[in-house]
């Protein structure tokens, strides 16, 4: 019998397109390389379910963002959670965000506010509206929550002040959690001057989230379970932190498009056995793949990073673009597992674990960066860089976010102070695909490849 | 114009002079960003705080380099203006964790420009009993890191002392604003930002002779003003440029009040004098400084949401006969822009009405905005 031919770049790409035409013209995910990654839509269904059953029952639902580092408290509290951003890149993914941001803006919220709140807002506004879910949402909509959970300082500014603007179509009650981010930026602190009261301070609010979901839902909290789920958490996320270990192989065994699928039940679904055995299923994916050399694409020539950057869910398929010019991403900053940290045995308390687990998270790279690059996240980029052999670093600026997306121009400047490595910065969204021109991402790229293959020709001779 | 006010212009025409003077003469300047700036400790450890600003007359040609241009435009300005070296007589750059905007500034600002000192403050964006005491010892932090800049430990008694002088300082403020209650008004918006950017770029003492000198002259004006129908309310976010003012007054209004950074919003409350002052510079500031980047719990309906959110507002339209609003808000503030419809809403139920006017730093389509001014105020008078 004749052995398959081995797949050009040049017929990937015909492939590619011949799947795009067949498809129509709402093709927005990429093509996953990894089974596991595929089962992920299936979960987030899932999770959407699991909402739309609460409500059936009358059981409590929490309107949450993602990684915000108590998910573990209502888990153990039995509560179900509705990720709202993660609702919103639903919407992009399905190119049906536009009617809700629509909305969003005729409710005063300016264009340039973060898309994942106006298109929440836009579909909190709707639902309010018509007194039940706007025709055909994806997933069966977003069930009406009983709390709101933000975070203040930790991340962005909207995760405070969406949910203060959504109480108007909600009027659920909101709780938010003063997490600070520890010292990031700082140049002159010790960070053992600061730690105790950090830690002291995450532990006060995290008890008051307790006393909050207590008093709003009537649930006491059971300490003991919640003991079992950051157990749980501190496994899962060591699991999970493994697996990625794994994509530091050549040819890479799992791409980025990949890696915004498997993050869901790292950012989603934090300490549930299902999340555990997803990883678990996912290490032996890949280790299966490492170990019989199985690549994302058949001719990898150039290894890519995705820097900092949200995606553009609605133009996720871009990825595949990059794959058919032979580049790949093997690893990713956003939507990174946290690294994972030895807390001391000595603590116990399952809000104390969470704490640390939150501070040493934050704060993993400071040391280091005091002494070289003065920036954290340029300190994680180098050690990705050399650790999964990268030839170039993509940035994209999401126009409407000036937590993630500010910031950026700065880590390019001080990479290129430490690294001749060639950058590139796409622009667009993360929900808003008005904000997005294909063509132009796609003359970018190609530019951009040409000067990876020259750097990478350089570093070879 | 008063003597007063004379020096209030001079000083806003050319706000870095004293500082640098003073900088001569072997003081130390603490540039800052923001009125969650805890001056007061500033002032208690003999250093001479400097509120940073951007320029509208000014076009930012350095800082599209270093921070993206979907940054707030006032900090892209500010950022600007010290790249070019405008800030370089300051030898210490202190911002408070207040938005997003200016935590991206001061990672930038500290990189690009080499002061002797930087610090950032972590201010809570909650009122639970955790974020006041974390605040207390953030700004123990923080004034421990100006002992060692300054050489000196600022003692308790220092830290009163300043707090007495800031305190005055609040309340002559206030005094000046409410010769604004009067119709027509003895001082102008425009008058009054200059005033307050003046008294932002002196040392305390200075401000407070500057206020009071102003505070004694001012009834006394033969300048003063015309009654027009339109008593107005400035709500946003703001800066140092009177541009804006300017043009509302020159449209037919007079603007008696305000609620923006470079206006009432950090003289409108007191430190607390207590045992331990760091514990009431953090209780005053996180409770009392009203800024849409601090979240108030509702106390259950939204209507009592609004009130708890915005009663300030409609406090000052009450006590300075205000007629008509207007939220002129600096583009790419979010936090502000979350607020707008609620705010909106809250003074539309109390029957005043609402322009909203998303601005641009500088200013841009001044004869498309006057426009829109002149017809707001057709529906006001």
């Amino acid at each position: 019998m004749e052995a398959p031919k081995e797949q050009s770049a040049a017929e990937r790409v015909k492939e590619l397109m011949l799947k795009a035409i067949l498809e129509g013209p709402k093709k927005t995910t990429a093509e996953k390389s990894t089974e596991t990654a595929k089962g992920v839509r299936r979960m987030v269904k899932g999770l959407a379910q699991k909402a739309h059953e609460a409500r059936a029952r009358g059981d409590p639902i929490a309107y949450l963002f993602i990684a915000s580092f108590y998910d573990d408290i209502l888990r153990a509290m039995d509560i179900a959670t509705v990720g709202t951003e993660n609702y919103a890149g639903l919407c992009a993914a399905k190119l049906d965000a536009e009617r809700f941001l629509s909305k969003a803006e005729a409710e005063g919220y300016p264009r340039h506010l973060c898309t994942y709140a106006t298109c929440g807002l836009g579909f909190d506004a709707m639902r309010c509206e018509l007194g039940g879910m706007p025709t055909d949402a994806p997933d069966g909509g977003m069930e009406l929550p009983s709390v709101m959970l933000g975070t203040g300082m930790m991340i962005c500014d909207p995760r405070y002040k969406w949910y203060q603007a959504a109480q108007r179509y909600t009027n659920a009650p909101m709780h938010i959690l003063g997490l600070l981010n520890p010292p990031l930026y700082y140049t002159h602190i010790d960070l053992k001057e600061v730690k105790d009261y950090y830690i002291k301070y995450v532990v006060e609010e995290l008890k008051g989230l307790v006393d909050f979901l207590e008093r709003q839902l009537g649930r006491k909290m059971d300490w003991d379970r919640l003991s079992e789920v950051v157990n749980l958490s501190e496994r899962t996320i060591k699991l999970w932190y493994d697996t990625y270990q794994l994509r530091k192989a050549v040819p890479a065994p799992m791409p980025t498009e990949d890696a915004l699928n498997t993050m869901v039940p790292g950012y989603f679904n934090m300490g549930t056995q299902e999340a555990y055995d997803f990883y678990q299923e996912l290490y032996n994916e890949i280790k299966y793949r490492v170990d019989n050399k199985i690549g994302v694409i058949p001719d990898e020539k150039y290894r890519l990073m995705w820097a900092l950057s949200l995606p553009p869910w609605y133009g996720l398929v871009l990825f595949n673009y990059f794959e058919s010019l032979g580049a790949v991403f093997p690893i990713e900053v956003v939507y990174h597992p946290p690294v994972p940290l030895e807390i001391p045995a000595s603590i116990t308390n399952p809000l104390e674990r969470m704490a640390w687990r939150f501070y040493d998270g934050m704060t993993h790279w400071y040391e280091k960066a005091q002494k070289n690059s003065r920036n954290p996240f340029v300190e994680w980029f180098m050690e990705l860089i050399e650790d999964y052999k990268i030839d170039g670093v993509v940035f994209h600026q999401a126009r409407t976010c000036r937590t993630i997306h500010c910031g950026q121009l700065h880590q390019m400047n001080v990479l290129k102070r430490h690294s001749d490595i060639p950058m590139l910065m796409l622009e667009g969204d993360i929900i808003d695909v008005r904000n997005y021109d294909e063509e132009a991402t796609h003359d970018k790229i190609d530019t951009f490849i040409e000067v990876v293959d020259t750097y990478k020709k350089k570093k070879q001779s | 114009m008063t003597q007063g006010l004379i020096k209030a212009e001079q000083i806003y025409q050319n706000r870095d002079r004293r500082a640098k003077e003073l900088k001569t003469a072997g003081r130390k300047i603490i540039g800052y960003l923001c009125s969650f700036t805890p001056v007061e400790i500033i002032t208690a450890a003999d250093l001479v705080p400097y509120r940073i600003t951007g320029s509208m007359k000014e076009s930012i040609t350095l800082a599209d380099a270093y921070l993206e241009t979907i940054a707030c435009p006032f900090t892209r300005s500010c950022l600007d203006i010290a790249l070019k070296g405008g800030y370089d007589f300051l030898d210490g750059y202190v911002v408070p964790h207040a938005c997003d905007n200016i935590v991206k500034l001061y990672e930038i600002w500290t990189y690009n420009i080499k002061h002797t000192y930087a610090h950032f403050v972590n201010v809570p964006h909650t009122l639970s009993p955790a974020s006041f005491e974390f605040f207390e010892t953030e700004l123990g932090t923080f004034k421990r890191s100006l002992e060692r800049f300054s050489g000196r430990e600022v003692t308790a008694e220092a830290l009163s002392r300043s707090i007495q002088l800031h305190n005055e300082q609040r309340a002559l403020v206030r005094k000046l604003y409410e010769l604004r209650k009067q119709d027509p008004p003895l001082l102008s918006g425009t008058e009054m930002t200059k005033v307050i950017v003046a008294v932002m770029s002196t040392p305390v003492t200075e401000a407070n002779e500057l206020l009071k000198a102003a505070i004694e002259e001012v009834p006394a004006r033969r300048d003063g003003l015309q009654r027009k129908p339109a008593r107005l309310m400035i709500y946003g976010t703001g800066n140092e440029d009177t541009t804006f003012i300017e043009l509302v007054e020159e449209s037919g209004a007079n603007v008696v009040i305000d609620d923006l950074c470079f206006g009432t919003r950090p003289y409108w409350f007191e430190v607390e004098v207590s045992d331990n002052p760091l514990a009431g510079i953090a209780r005053s500031y996180l409770e009392k400084l009203r800024c849409p980047r601090t979240y108030r719990e509702s106390p259950g309906s939204h209507q009592a949401d609004l009130e708890n959110r915005f009663g300030h507002l409609y406090q000052f339209a009450k006590d300075f006969k205000v007629n008509g609003v207007i939220l002129y808000i600096t583009r790419y503030c979010d936090t502000h822009a979350f607020d707008a419809p609620d705010v909106k809403e809250y003074l539309g139920r109390k029957g005043l009405p609402v322009l909203e006017i998303e601005g641009d730093y500088p200013l841009g389509g001044i004869a498309g905005v006057k426009t829109r001014i002149q017809a707001f105020l057709e529906t006001v008078s």
